[in-house]
């Protein structure tokens, strides 16, 4: 079950319209590394977690996710807000907007719609945390390049909170895969699946 | 800011810091310390949501709203 509270995690409020970097941003709401596939990753991973832990941390953080596409979708939304036809031709933004016009469509920078094809549940939770892990590094690498081409600072102060949260979800990730080993007989930590052979687990 | 943004901003904080703390406690359920910071911090975004719903709309939706279902309100979140 899931309760909205009508509220972002972090507050957003940009005063500037810049369509160029609504392009750019949008990939972090659909793209390959975006929020979007973050939250559906976790969220379907925990069904087949073996361990209390590490089905608490999926839901907690693939909860958190959704807020994040929230604020990316603002952020978006924002840097879009009452454009001019001189400003969609001047950014580039002509290609999205002939699709979309100004609404807020998952999708990467490229224009490629999105795709569960960008991730995996493979029911392993040694494969899965692995994923996990360099998920939040990839979006992490994507926000620095975001980053790169942020001169305004409402934008910056929300793009910074979300680079340094895949952080911390990289941090409480590695805790999950020591609980899960710290659980295993260490003779065959990565030759078996803990969701499926029971037999790899310390007795 | 407007005084909405200041207190937003201080209910925020404290929400976001006992999402952390819940994150932290998921991988170190037998922290007893934390459980106690976690349940401070909660009282206190409770306070300051209570707070901030009498001023400014709700953040949760209530039954109480006898005369008009004050949920639909402008703003939503990414109006602010």
């Amino acid at each position: 079950m899931f309760v909205y509270e009508k509220r972002l995690q972090y507050p957003i409020k940009i005063k500037q319209t810049n369509p160029k970097l609504a392009k750019i941003i949008i990939s972090q709401y659909g793209g390959p590394d975006g929020e979007l596939g973050a939250s559906l990753r976790y969220l379907s991973q925990r069904f087949s977690m073996p361990v209390p832990e590490l089905k608490a941390t999926l839901t907690d953080i693939g909860v958190e996710e959704l807020g994040h596409l929230e604020m990316i979708g603002t952020i978006v939304y924002q840097l879009t807000k009452n454009l001019t036809e001189d400003q969609i031709k001047e950014a580039g933004f002509d290609s999205y907007f002939v699709d979309h016009t100004a609404g807020i469509y998952p999708q990467a920078a490229s224009g490629t719609p999105y795709s569960a094809a960008s991730m995996q549940v493979k029911g392993d939770p040694i494969a899965d945390l692995h994923e996990d892990l360099a998920a939040e590094q990839k979006a992490r690498v994507t926000y620095d390049n975001i980053l790169r081409f942020c001169d305004d600072p409402d934008v910056i102060d929300p793009i910074r909170f979300l680079r340094e949260r895949e952080v911390v979800h990289y941090q409480r990730f590695g805790e999950n895969l020591r609980i899960l080993t710290d659980k295993l007989d260490s003779k065959n930590f990565y030759a078996f699946n803990p969701s499926f052979d029971k037999k790899c687990f310390k007795k | 800011m407007t005084g909405r943004d200041i207190l937003l901003k201080k209910l925020s904080s404290y929400a976001f810091a006992s999402h952390e703390l819940k994150l932290f406690l998921d991988t170190h359920p037998n922290d007893k310390e934390t459980i106690k910071k976690l349940k401070e911090y909660e009282e206190k975004a409770k306070e300051l949501m209570k707070e901030f719903e009498e001023k400014y709309g709700l953040i949760k939706r209530k039954s109480d709203d006898t005369s008009f279902w004050s949920w639909v309100n402008d703003p939503w979140p990414w109006e602010d």
